[in-house]
């Protein structure tokens, strides 16, 4: 107890929660002092809450000592380069400056997130199970259903994160990322605005949908202001995690590593981060106006005021399409690298697998209106934006290609990292198939706004994130403790969730075609479809069911796991030429690289070499 | 164009703000007189190249810095490359401001004053003068130079953020241009309002590297903070350099 | 060479019979609307490489995984191939030519889809939270959408708050409805029968039930429904009064948020309303008079009841002798 109470998490929450009703307080008293309304519904006026909501973030940020450093810095003080971390469990809720805990902790509190967003969909779930209104309110579905997406979104930007900051500088022979305090801080700012947004649920709730169209957004409760200030500040996580990983490919690789001898899964890495890099800022700043239109009756988007509402869309998709392909590359990259392991084959044009990561990134620019094309935005855009979403399909055909080349004559083992793989590739290729008939305008004016678009997304974000996520977990876990979790409730989690979830989205697309709209609480009985949401319905539980044992076995093994030390997987693989659990200093002696990353099936060749340096 | 002693550097820092100052000038007469848009992004595309080819030293990304990570010399070269991509982030916010500028407004503009708007940016543009010499004295060991220059620096910028939100906002309020009387309005209060907040963690950042600077802790050898203040500095000009043209000069009057 | 061989067999079975399948089961609504036709027709175009790509990656994959699976006691590496540039530029050449023309019959699809009659019908459409209201040029407000098949309609539709969406499954398109503009939806019914038009865009709490019917009948008959439409509008204008408001309230929707049995809606319950002590949200007690009523319908965030949340309620296109037969309908609401 004592532990949690001292820990940089328990101080930050609690620090927030101060700031949070001094900020609150503060603007009370100056609307009190103007003559204004100083209280509403929900005790304080949307004004004060929303500065206080800020306050507390800045109040977090002080109280938790994340930047304790850079204030020493700032008076002129020297500070140690290596932080000591404590040994027990209690260093993954305070500050810690190596990037294999701050991976871990991205990681688990993506989980946490997972089973937040889950539970939310199992809710709306049942009460779409059957038609009418069983037991929640229009504003509650909508709420749980807008908090289901991005809670999800921002469970998989951790998430994302997570697998990058634990294994690149691993991967590149680095001891850390280039700037770990900066790591530090991107995994501790994302903490405050998780908060905020769930804080959403004490405050009206939100009905728009995680994309928070205004003018709908302009006139929803106060916890809409919630779901904008915590997403904007969750966003500096990816923002400066995104810059922290370019600086470290860009400068931390050891010697020997030129571009084409880099582990695929940090060309993925670094195109994931180009990303989040620049797009972020545009929904930061499409959900600043909205939050100012809200505060100062600033117009953008009021057409009383000569605004426009599809100015938002346009500033929020040119993020928010390119953030799928952050959700989806990284995971994309984790299929590359590990199949060769699985296949004792060189991964199969790793340069163009490897150009295809950045060919994506930057098509994914380009594309972002295909998500407005029945908006009313200038139909003249409609036909450019669809060739180049159709374009999408080519780098990313390059990867489907090259991983089935791969596979091809190799000689295959599916342990259970492996099969969350190939289910991934099975999973993202029915999502990718179901994207051009999204992407060609006629079509989609049919589709869009429908459980089809629902049905797509779910589809890609599990092949590309969920699966190769689990697969991720399953393969590196070793790595991370030294034990490895059960085969045998890894392989009842793949079989129960992937015919389950494929079962979920195909009922989702058909339904979506014959005119199930989405982001609705209820349907009418007269369309026939009450039998398929039971089934969708039924499909989401077993979903739960399988990650309920994913969670046994991920939390059991970390104690009782059968021990691995060594190189489990045989891997050509850095980091897994030392032992198991990875030295905390990463590598004590650097390596050299001195061959090709995959060159399984080359007699006498090897990556690395490790030297005698300091 | 590596200049060898300190009185070229300097002098160099002179030429290059008399280009700038020059062209800002030639702006306003193109926008008063001519009206030419294309003109206008030209000027502001070459003054933006100035900036971050001479005061940014944007050139010093491809410096060699050796194989040795623990050096001074890495380090601070992989901060450099750190504070850059850091810059380039936030020009998305900019960038998405101009867009949006654009979008609502198209080539109207607000009726803002323009001896008001020239002035606070000659005002800035000469704080990027002063700052460049700051980061040059520094770069040859002149504590002195450098302290002079940087207060300079100071008081220009707090003169650009007394102009902006002290003069500037109160006369558009009085215009009845306001935040939330149409979207004109909602642009320029939006738009000079993220800029300032950047100017002002900007004069922040200069604080701390003054006062660190007093207390000795810079050298020739070692002064990456300096450096740092300096190139955020100049971001914050190159924005305005956008930003000004942008509400003051390009459109018809609405 | 035999596993090539076995393998582009299954494909080139597999690929017809996916897509035959897939073509078996009816994926898609009836088609009631020319515009449909090219719609439909895109989509079963993409079935084609969707059902060949879907074989030509999972033939190889589950082959593989079964075929090349590691034999007990061989625990050698495979065959170290790294790539063949010339196979990597054909699997994406092949990709971008095919995308092409793809992109190409997409942009024909839509042209078709947007085929311009000058002389359809013009229909105005108003949407607001949470219903759909037609003026039709006769001078009349139907909350029905009756359209004559085949003759093109073209929808100018408003928004009134937030944005919504016009979609009737059966006749694909969907067109947003966005406050600030006019945006334009052009149908031709094709088929007779009875559709429902439901709101396609999260426009609030009761978005789910925003719908109304659109039916699809003979040029005759809906020269008559007109015809019927506008007399008895034009009589009630005449009559004015309660009969006349209520028919309005009907129209607007008004029902969506303000209820007529007491319950508490979004909005305040017109029972026993008219004369009755309302509290205010400043705190003010105010009589809800016919000033009142008036004044509340015309500026709605003028006076808000305490309880209910302002800038809810938009702005309608009454005219004055409009509201006034609102108001005198609200008065017999006991």
């Amino acid at each position: 107890m004592k532990k949690f109470f001292s820990s940089a998490l328990a101080k930050g929450l609690i620090w927030q929660l101060f700031g949070w009703i001094i900020g609150a307080v503060f603007v009370t008293l100056i609307r009190l002092l103007m003559g204004l309304k100083v209280f509403d519904i929900f005790f304080f006026t949307e004004p004060a809450w929303v500065f206080g909501g800020f306050i507390g973030v800045l109040f977090f940020i002080g109280g938790s000592g994340i930047v304790n450093d850079w204030f020493k810095w700032a008076k002129g003080e020297e500070t140690s380069d290596h932080h000591e971390d404590p040994d027990g469990w209690e260093k993954y809720i305070n500050v810690s400056l190596d990037h294999k805990v701050i991976g871990i902790q991205y990681t688990i509190t993506s989980l946490f997130l997972l089973v937040v967003g889950g539970s939310f969909a199992l809710i709306f779930r049942t009460e779409l199970a059957q038609p009418g209104l069983q037991f929640l309110t229009l504003q509650w579905y909508n709420t749980l259903m807008s908090l289901h997406g991005i809670v999800m979104i921002i469970g998989i930007l951790v998430g994302v994160a997570g697998v990058i900051n634990y294994l690149v500088p691993l991967l590149i022979g680095a001891q850390d990322m280039a700037f770990p305090r900066l790591n530090a801080f991107s995994y501790w700012i994302a903490v405050p605005g998780i908060v905020l947004l769930l804080s959403s649920l004490a405050l009206g709730g939100f009905d728009t949908g995680w994309t928070g169209y205004p003018p709908l957004s302009a006139r929803a409760p106060v916890g809409m202001q919630m779901f904008f200030l915590g997403v904007f500040t969750a966003g500096w996580s990816s923002i400066l995690g995104g810059l922290n990983l370019l600086a470290t490919t860009v400068r931390m690789r050891a010697k020997g590593m030129v571009a084409f001898r880099m582990p695929i899964l940090v060309w993925a890495a670094i195109a994931t981060s180009i990303i989040t890099l620049t797009a972020t800022q545009s929904i930061g700043l499409s959900f600043q106006l909205v939050m100012f239109q809200r505060l100062f009756g600033m117009g953008f988007f009021d057409s009383a005021k000569g605004g426009d509402p599809i100015l938002f869309q346009h500033l929020f998709w040119f993020y928010s399409h390119p953030a799928v392909y952050v959700f989806v590359l990284p995971g994309l990259g984790v299929i590359s690298e590990l199949i060769p392991v699985f296949v004792r084959k060189p991964l199969y044009g790793y340069r163009w697998i490897a150009m295809s990561s950045l060919g994506i990134a930057l098509v994914g620019f380009l594309v972002w209106a295909h998500h407005m094309f029945a908006s009313g935005m200038n139909q003249y855009l409609q036909v450019p934006f669809m060739y180049s979403t159709l374009l999408v399909a080519v780098p990313t055909g390059v990867k489907f290609f090259s991983w089935i080349a791969t596979i091809w004559k190799g000689k295959i083992e599916t342990p259970t990292p492996m099969l969350f793989v190939v289910g991934g590739i099975v999973v993202f290729l029915i999502g990718g198939l179901s994207g051009p008939p999204n992407a060609t305008v006629a079509t989609d004016l049919h589709l869009t706004d429908t459980y089809f678009i629902v049905g797509h997304f779910h589809d890609t974000i599990f092949g590309g994130y969920v699966f190769p996520f689990f697969a991720a977990i399953y393969y590196w876990f070793p790595k991370a403790t030294g034990r490895r979790m059960k085969e045998s409730l890894g392989k009842i989690h793949f079989w129960l969730m992937t015919p389950a979830f494929l079962t979920l989205t195909f009922l989702m697309m058909r339904v979506g075609m014959l005119g199930m709209r989405r982001r609705i609480a209820d349907y009418d009985p007269a369309l026939g479809f009450a039998g398929y949401h039971l089934v969708m319905t039924i499909a989401g539980f077993l979903i739960a069911l399988s990650i309920l044992i994913f969670f046994i076995n991920f939390f059991s093994s970390i104690k009782n796991g059968e021990k691995v030390i060594g190189n489990l997987w045989n891997s050509r693989s850095p980091e897994w030429q030392v032992p198991s659990p990875m030295p905390v200093h990463n590598y004590d002696r650097p390596f050299e690289v001195i061959g090709e990353p995959y060159d399984y099936g080359l007699a006498g060749s090897e990556y690395i070499k490790f030297t005698k340096g300091k | 164009m590596e200049n060898n002693n300190k009185a070229d550097v300097l002098n160099q820092g002179v030429i290059i703000f008399v280009f700038l100052a020059v062209l800002t000038a030639l702006e306003f007469f193109v926008a008063i007189e001519i009206g030419a848009i294309v003109l206008l992004i030209i000027m502001a595309i070459v003054k933006v190249g100035l900036v971050i080819y001479y005061y940014m030293h944007i050139t010093r990304l491809n410096e060699d810095s050796g194989d040795d990570k623990h050096s001074l010399k890495y380090k601070t070269a992989t901060n450099r490359l750190g504070l850059w991509l850091f810059l380039l982030s936030d020009s998305f916010v900019f960038g998405g401001l101009l867009v949006s500028r654009f979008y609502l407004l198209s080539l109207t503009r607000p009726p803002l004053n323009q001896t008001l708007g020239l002035i606070v940016t000659s005002v800035l543009l000469l704080s990027s003068f002063f700052m460049n010499r700051a980061e040059s004295s520094m770069e040859y060991g002149d504590r002195k130079g450098f302290t002079a220059s940087i207060i300079i620096t100071l008081i220009l910028g707090i003169g650009f953020i007394a102009g902006v939100l002290g003069v500037e906002w109160p006369s558009a309020l009085a215009e009845g241009i306001t935040p939330s009387s149409n979207t004109a309005g909602a642009i320029f209060f939006m738009m000079t309002g993220m800029h300032a907040l950047h100017v002002l963690t900007g004069l922040i950042f200069l604080s701390v590297v003054l006062r660190n600077g007093r207390r000795g802790l810079y050298s020739a050898e070692k002064h990456w903070a300096v450096e740092a203040a300096a190139v955020y500095w100049h971001f914050v000009d190159v924005v305005w350099i956008f930003f000004y043209p942008a509400l003051y000069l390009i459109g018809k009057l609405i | 060479m035999r596993h090539f061989v076995i393998v582009g067999v299954l494909i080139a079975v597999l690929t017809p019979l996916i897509y035959l399948g897939v073509r078996a089961v009816n994926l898609m609504p009836i088609e009631a609307s020319i515009q449909a036709i090219p719609v439909d027709w895109m989509w079963n175009m993409d079935m084609g490489p969707i059902a060949f790509l879907f074989a030509l990656i999972m033939v190889p994959l589950v082959y593989s995984l079964i075929v090349f699976r590691r034999r007990k006691g061989d625990t050698g590496d495979a065959e170290h191939v790294e790539g063949n540039t010339t196979l990597e530029i054909t699997w994406t050449v092949i990709p971008l030519m095919i995308v092409i023309v793809y992109a190409y019959l997409g942009a024909y699809t839509l042209g078709e889809t947007r085929v311009v009659d000058p002389n359809a019908l013009v229909i105005n459409v108003t949407a607001h939270q949470w219903d759909w209201s037609f003026d039709y040029p006769e001078g009349f407000t139907s909350n029905e959408l009756h359209l004559p098949i085949n003759k093109q309609v073209v929808l100018k539709m408003q928004s009134l708050d937030v944005i919504h969406s016009f979609w009737v499954p059966e006749f694909r398109i969907k067109q947003d409805v966005v406050p600030g503009h006019v945006t334009e939806y052009r149908i031709t019914p094709d088929l007779l029968g009875a559709y429902t038009v439901r709101c396609a865009e999260l426009c609030g709490v009761r978005h789910a039930y925003m719908e109304r019917p659109v039916i699809v009948t003979s040029q005759s008959d809906y020269d008559s429904w007109v015809q019927q439409q506008a007399t008895a509008a034009a009589a009630l204008v005449a009559k004015g009064g309660p009969d006349a408001g209520k028919a309005l309230v009907a129209q607007n929707g008004c029902a969506a948020c303000h209820s007529i049995d007491g319950s508490k809606l979004v909005g305040p319950t017109w029972r026993g309303l008219f004369g009755s002590q309302v509290k205010l949200t400043n705190g003010k007690v105010v009589t809800a008079d016919e000033a009142y009523l008036i004044e509340s319908i015309a500026k709605p965030s003028a006076k808000v009841v305490d309880g209910f949340p302002d800038g809810v309620m938009p702005i309608f296109n009454l005219t004055d002798s409009q509201i006034n037969n609102i108001v005198s309908y609200i008065e017999t609401l006991k």
